[in-house]
């Protein structure tokens, strides 16, 4: 791909908007509270597009193109099952918890709610995980990047690092959220034409039907039996582990999203963040898969375009690339190449203001010094941000150069996510569930993810302890290894919960349902109440389903 | 506080007015006849000028 002179001005005009946003909040970052947590004063169209964009990486742009042309439509699950429904979810049922426990961050509601072990857990286990994502998204961007375009892959890590230090560094959270909204137009404005050029030139929706096997255009159909569809999934396995288990594990407990929405400015804005972020969501398949669709239909029809070869097969990773090589002139390969770019940074700022709100007052204030005053606290978050992007461009070397441990390191991170679902389901609706119970629930649903893994085999991985069941696919895999460490969560949770004292009802106001006074949203217009928005959120869901049935 | 549809609005004005002058100039794309830098140039400038508009009529109110 060759690039000309006014691409370049494109994403250097990029670069300089985004640090000058930082540059204009700064003034306005004056406590810690304000660097880490946007001092709940954001509106709410912002936090909700936020709340989108944060996950929109340039690994799941790219991603979902690869999956669309390897897939087919079905990869639509993973917005229509596995992200809509948790999305409603935690904005009718849980946000009441999260913003009303005036908690920080979601570590520090698991303090409230259970206690100390249990918050340390996750606190750490999160910051871990997230410098490891960061970095690991790092190095796949600066591959791709010397792939396509022949950059450099240590100046395209520092550049696009110093960048992101600058702008989080200058105004914080805030920062970071404004720029991950200007990152979620530009993804739209520099993709959807693709998506139409692709689509149209494969003879439209109709043309691809016909040019494809059945089972590339159907979403739902060849679900009833994993060897009927190239997922290897069951539509059991789909529902439960992809579209509950881990969706609502992602979702409604990741402190990176859920973060998005505390930083609203009110309760009622904070619920509404992920049902408003919900319609964008589900359009999103139309910008980010259908090119993938489209491009394997370009490449069976002989059009002059064709996927690129991988050792016998597509290199599916590099549909959306080739696609945009061959239908954007200069000027919009630039902005094509910049939302890549931006979406990669902001998932990067995404992880490193998570990271710094965990560490300053999960980690550092919960057990290193607990008293200081809040300028400290400001110091400590700036040093951290400093330090966190250190470690991820640390990260992304250690990826270059040790790929088996990534892939081993994101295995276990997976047996530490699944069952985190659990946790907090109980937490939040059943009042006897105790810290005990939580923390020995946590550590057992990891295990029995685990024990999933070693007993079962799928591709050729797994099956360390003895191979008792073969799976269709790793996909198939991943969704079950959720299902039993959720479960034995659950199980495990309740009956420890049980076997311990309970915790006092005056402990738990404000952090469990029953116990905690509901918002009344009486007298406000629908469109600014939750529940009926996530009913026309939901009867949109349906109809999308069943026109790609 | 800065409003996001000021800085936002510039940009993709700015952008915008770049495609556009671009596509007189440069030739199309292999796979497509459209003037794809054009009609999106276009379609940026007017989302600028509805972000921008709206910011306006927040600040006199």
């Amino acid at each position: 791909m060759h690039l000309s002179p006014v691409d370049y001005v494109i994403l250097i005009l990029y670069f300089a908007f985004v640090i000058g946003i930082g540059w204009r909040l700064r003034k306005s970052v004056t406590s810690a509270g304000e660097f880490l947590t946007a001092g709940h004063h954001v509106p709410v169209w912002i936090t909700s597009l936020a709340f989108l964009a944060a996950n929109l990486g340039a690994q799941e742009v790219v991603g979902m193109a690869a999956s669309g042309a390897k897939y087919g439509i079905m990869t639509s699950h993973f917005y229509w099952v596995g992200a809509v429904p948790a999305m409603l979810f935690i904005g009718v049922f849980m946000m009441p918890f999260y913003y009303g426990s005036k908690a920080r961050s979601v570590p520090e509601y698991l303090k409230m709610r259970f206690d100390e072990k249990t918050r340390g857990l996750n606190a750490i286990t999160f910051a871990v995980m997230t410098l490891f994502s960061s970095g690991i998204s790092m190095y796949a961007l600066a591959k791709m990047f010397n792939l396509v375009l022949g950059w450099d892959f240590n100046s395209s890590v520092l550049l696009s690092g110093a960048i992101v230090l600058a702008y989080t560094y200058l105004g914080g959270l805030t920062s970071a959220i404004y720029n991950e909204v200007l990152q979620f137009f530009l993804i739209v404005l520099g993709f959807s034409p693709l998506a139409i050029l692709s689509v149209r030139r494969a003879g439209g929706w109709a043309g691809m039907q016909q040019r494809l096997p059945d089972v590339m255009t159907h979403a739902w159909r060849y679900v009833g039996h994993a060897d009927q569809n190239p997922m290897g999934v069951e539509a059991f396995g789909l529902i439960a582990g992809l579209g509950f288990v881990l969706s609502f594990g992602y979702w409604c407990t990741d402190f990176l999203v859920v973060q998005r929405a505390m930083a609203a400015d009110s309760m009622s804005a904070a619920r509404r963040t992920p049902l408003i972020a919900a319609f964008p969501k589900m359009i999103m398949p139309f910008i980010v898969i259908l090119p993938g669709v489209a491009a394997l239909a370009l490449t069976k029809m002989g059009s002059g375009y064709s996927l690129p070869q991988k050792g016998g097969g597509y290199d599916y990773d590099q549909a959306l690339t080739t696609l945009m090589a061959q239908f954007y002139p200069s000027g919009m390969l630039g902005v094509g190449l910049t939302a890549l770019m931006a979406s990669f940074m902001s998932g990067m700022a995404g992880n490193v203001t998570a990271f710094n709100t965990v560490f300053t007052y999960d980690i550092y204030q919960g057990y290193i010094r607990p008293n200081a005053s809040d300028r400290h606290y400001l110091t400590v978050g700036r040093v951290t941000t400093v330090v966190g992007i250190l470690l991820s461009i640390a990260t992304a070397y250690l990826a270059a150069q040790f790929n088996d441990i990534m892939d081993f390191l994101q295995l276990v991170f997976g047996f530490v996510n699944a069952p985190l679902f659990a946790t907090f389901l109980l937490g939040m609706f059943w009042k006897r569930a105790t810290g005990h119970g939580a923390f020995i629930g946590l550590l057992s649903g990891t295990a029995a993810a685990a024990l999933t893994h070693g007993l079962t085999e799928a591709e050729g991985k797994g099956a360390w302890i003895t191979n008792l069941h073969v799976f269709p696919s790793q996909m198939a895999q991943n969704f079950w290894i959720a299902i039993f460490a959720w479960s034995t969560c659950l199980l495990i949770t309740i009956a420890v919960s049980l076997a311990t004292a309970p915790h006092p009802d005056s402990r738990l106001r404000g952090l469990v349902y029953g116990l905690t006074e509901l918002p009344s949203d009486e007298g406000v217009s629908w469109y600014r109440r939750p529940v009926p928005l996530a009913i026309v959120v939901a009867v949109a869901l349906v109809f999308l389903n069943l026109i790609f049935l | 506080m800065l409003d996001l549809r000021l800085p936002s609005g510039f940009f993709f004005a700015i952008t915008g007015l770049i495609l556009v002058a671009t596509s007189f100039t440069q030739p199309r794309a292999a796979m497509t006849e459209a003037n794809v830098d054009l009609y999106t140039g276009l379609v940026m400038i007017a989302f600028a000028a509805i972000l921008l508009l709206l910011a306006l009529r927040s600040r006199r109110a």
